[in-house]
């Protein structure tokens, strides 16, 4: 599953972010397999905010289905 | 000895030669860098586009005192943010060039790299790449306070150990950070720089070269202990639940737009118009009465100085108020950690026209006015965005042209005047989104709609001095390269006109408006504007002076035309009998036609020889005069369209 179906409130681990065209960025600012992201709310524009332990990152729809999860 | 102190000072000091240090800052966004740069350099900063970018750079003269309380003269430069060397922009690329430079007078000495204490794992992989090249670091932590409210603590002795470079906590509130790091510094200049960490990973593994970096910034994270009884919801977290927001996201940063709208216009307008009149009163009324006393009065050297020269300065210093204005509200939204949650609520609407969301901002200021907004560009943190969001602001029908707008639509369209100024505001916002769909398919090909993923940093309270410093800084650096651009062309448009024309019976500054050199340029000029209609001194001699200030056209109408200026441009009286004759005539009787050809080439082309000094200021000359052809092509091929399709209907 991608990240965008994971549900407001709960975490998922980060499997796979090669399908995104920066997955490089996204690694250097902790998005990589292996991270454990909290889906915290929903923003403006369709995104969500996440929470990654200590910060918190917004990021867009398509991100969201760009990043493949595993759910616990 | 020299005495140790904390100002500029030519004095080379105890160290020996006068040569100064370069000691570069570099870090994450958001992590309180230029918080520190501006505690260590005060009010001594200067900001510059780094030569041949349109990339700022802060430069600061440093004189903190070492361990023995001798000088140190360090020039301090404030890097543009970057989250790692693999450089994403045109800042980030600045920020690398600067430390990889193989050649020794660019690159730094030291470099001091600043990492939050509450996001250090992130800002690790920054240091793993600057460990692997053999540079003098130290590593400044900041935001301790923030990390411990959050159960985070940092054990600098261990993380020094890890990372093998000093490693300093400072707190910009406390001026004792000063003299530590700079200690530091001092003591990391004895030695030569340590030995790069290694660095070996599997050349045919695309990944183990960043699996080698994380592995490293993992094994470092162990000198950050975690309390356990962290509770999750900070007050920033409470405070995004409402900014980030579905709904009430937008409608907030709605209601904070419209806040900095007012402030630039409404509140900034009064301070304009007192030092405007101050200056075309009592300024240059004893300016006269001086150069009469010493025999010049009524010569053409009072008239340079006063109607030139003291006028175009008087220009200049009614915009320091308004650019003090937005700077304030700038550093504000910036410091207080806003600007990524507008980022974040504007995304997806400024997406479906291509521009990055932080582009709302300026293109709203630019229609209360162009100046300010082009400065609102440097919330882009990419240089083309700003580049491109800078040449789209002047499509902005700011509130100069909104009194043109208001006097041709009632002197040709009478009751109907109220629907031409609604058009010509839907035209502004059309241009904005048609000039940019057009600039990104051939100027910016490559420039895609970047993903969002933006870090959303800890609210803070802006602390009123670092909100003075940089609104300083930035108000210093316009005066310093928008003046020269504004004085000059005020100068030279009085100089036009008092000259007389080849052939004309005038004398130096005592010449007839239609006799001078000024007329007679615009006559020159009036051909190119047949095609659209309005092809006639007077028509082209106001969009001469609106080149300089849209304020000017009425004014110079009614100079043109020897007629009274209207008190209130929705009554125009007898400057509007004559416009009609005249448009009529031009037209060849299309007037309505011809009318609206000119009032769309006044909303496009180029607004003011200010926004002109601003984009000088903001993206250099080459793009301020890429600027200019824009505009002009834009608003003559529009007009001439709008005249010619007019015409047919009609």
């Amino acid at each position: 599953m991608t990240l965008n179906q994971v549900p407001v409130g709960s975490t998922a681990r980060l499997a796979s972010t090669a399908a995104h065209p920066s997955s490089r960025r996204l690694a250097e600012l902790g998005l990589r397999p292996g991270a454990d992201v909290q889906v915290m709310r929903r923003t403006a524009g369709g995104g969500r905010l996440l929470g990654l332990g200590h910060s918190r990152m917004a990021v867009d729809r398509a991100t969201l289905r760009a990043l493949d999860v595993e759910r616990p | 000895m020299s005495s140790c102190h904390q100002t500029v000072s030519t004095s080379t000091g105890i160290c020996g030669d006068a040569a100064t240090v370069t000691v570069a800052l570099v870090g994450n966004a958001n992590v309180g860098k230029s918080t520190l740069f501006n505690q260590l350099s005060g009010a001594r900063q200067q900001l510059g586009n780094w030569p041949g970018t349109t990339v700022e750079v802060g430069r600061a003269e440093w004189r903190p005192c070492d361990v023995h309380g001798h000088e140190l003269p360090i020039t301090m430069l404030d890097l543009p943010g970057a989250a790692s060397l693999n450089a994403a922009s045109p800042d980030e690329q600045l920020t690398r060039d600067l430390l990889l430079s193989t050649d020794d007078t660019t690159r730094p000495e030291v470099v001091v790299a600043v990492v939050d204490a509450s996001n250090l794992a992130r800002c690790l992989y920054l240091i793993a790449q600057l460990r692997e090249l053999q540079q003098r670091l130290v590593v400044a932590v900041t935001m301790l306070d923030v990390a411990a409210r959050r159960g985070i603590s940092v054990d600098a002795g261990l993380l020094e150990r890890h990372l093998g470079v000093p490693v300093v906590a400072v707190d910009p509130r406390h001026r004792g950070t000063t003299s530590t790091l700079a200690g530091v510094i001092a003591s990391t200049l004895t030695d030569p720089p340590p030995a790069a960490r290694p660095h070996d990973f599997d050349p045919i593994d695309p990944f183990a070269e960043d699996d080698e970096r994380f592995t490293w910034v993992q094994a470092a994270m162990g000198a950050v202990r975690t309390r356990d009884t962290y509770s999750s919801l900070t007050w920033t977290d409470r405070i995004d639940r409402v900014a980030t927001a579905p709904v009430v996201g937008p409608l907030l940063f709605l209601a904070i737009m419209w806040l900095v709208f007012q402030i630039t216009t409404v509140v900034a307008a009064p301070l304009q118009d007192a030092l405007g009149s101050l200056v075309a009163g009592p300024v240059s009324d004893a300016s006269r009465a001086a150069l009469t006393t010493i025999g010049l009065g009524g010569t053409a050297i009072e008239g340079f100085l006063v109607d030139g020269l003291v006028a175009g300065v008087g220009m200049l210093l009614t915009f320091v108020p308004l650019m003090t204005l937005m700077f304030l509200l700038l550093a504000v939204l910036e410091t207080s950690g806003y600007l990524a949650r507008a980022a974040v609520v504007t995304d997806r609407a400024m997406r479906a026209i291509g521009l990055p969301g932080r582009a709302f901002l300026p293109l709203i200021v630019g229609f209360g006015c162009n100046v300010p907004a082009i400065s609102a560009t440097r919330v882009l943190p990419d240089a083309r965005q700003r580049v491109l969001t800078s040449l789209l602001v002047p499509f902005t029908a700011c509130s100069a042209r909104l009194t043109v707008f208001v006097l041709v639509g009632a002197t040709f369209f009478g009751s109907q005047a109220g629907n031409v100024v609604f058009g010509m505001y839907v035209l502004s916002i059309a241009l904005v989104i048609g000039v940019g769909f057009v600039l990104r398919s051939t100027l910016w090909r490559s420039m895609g709609a970047d993903a969002l993923v933006i870090d959303l940093p800890a609210y803070h309270l802006p602390m009123p001095r670092q909100v003075a410093l940089m609104t300083w800084a930035r108000v210093q650096a316009f005066l310093r390269t928008a003046g020269g651009i504004i004085v000059v062309t005020v100068a030279a448009v009085w100089m036009l006109s008092a000259i007389p024309a080849p052939g004309s019976s005038g004398s130096l500054a005592d010449v007839p408006v239609e006799d001078s050199l000024f007329a007679a340029t615009a006559e020159a000029i009036a051909p190119v504007f047949v095609p659209a209609g309005f092809g006639d001194w007077h028509a082209t001699s106001a969009l001469m002076v609106g080149f300089v200030a849209k304020e000017a056209v009425i004014s110079s109408w009614a100079q043109t035309y020897a007629s009274q200026e209207p008190p209130d441009p929705s009554a125009p009286g007898e400057l509007g009998q004559q416009l009609r004759a005249d448009f009529a005539e031009s037209s060849g009787g299309h007037t309505t036609a011809a009318v609206c050809a000119f009032l769309t080439f006044l909303l496009a082309y180029t607004p003011c020889v200010a926004t002109l000094a601003a984009l000088n200021r903001e993206v250099g000359r080459g793009w301020m005069l890429s600027s200019i052809a824009i505009s002009m092509s834009t608003a003559w091929l529009l007009a001439v369209a709008v005249f010619q399709v007019g015409r047919l209907v009609s």
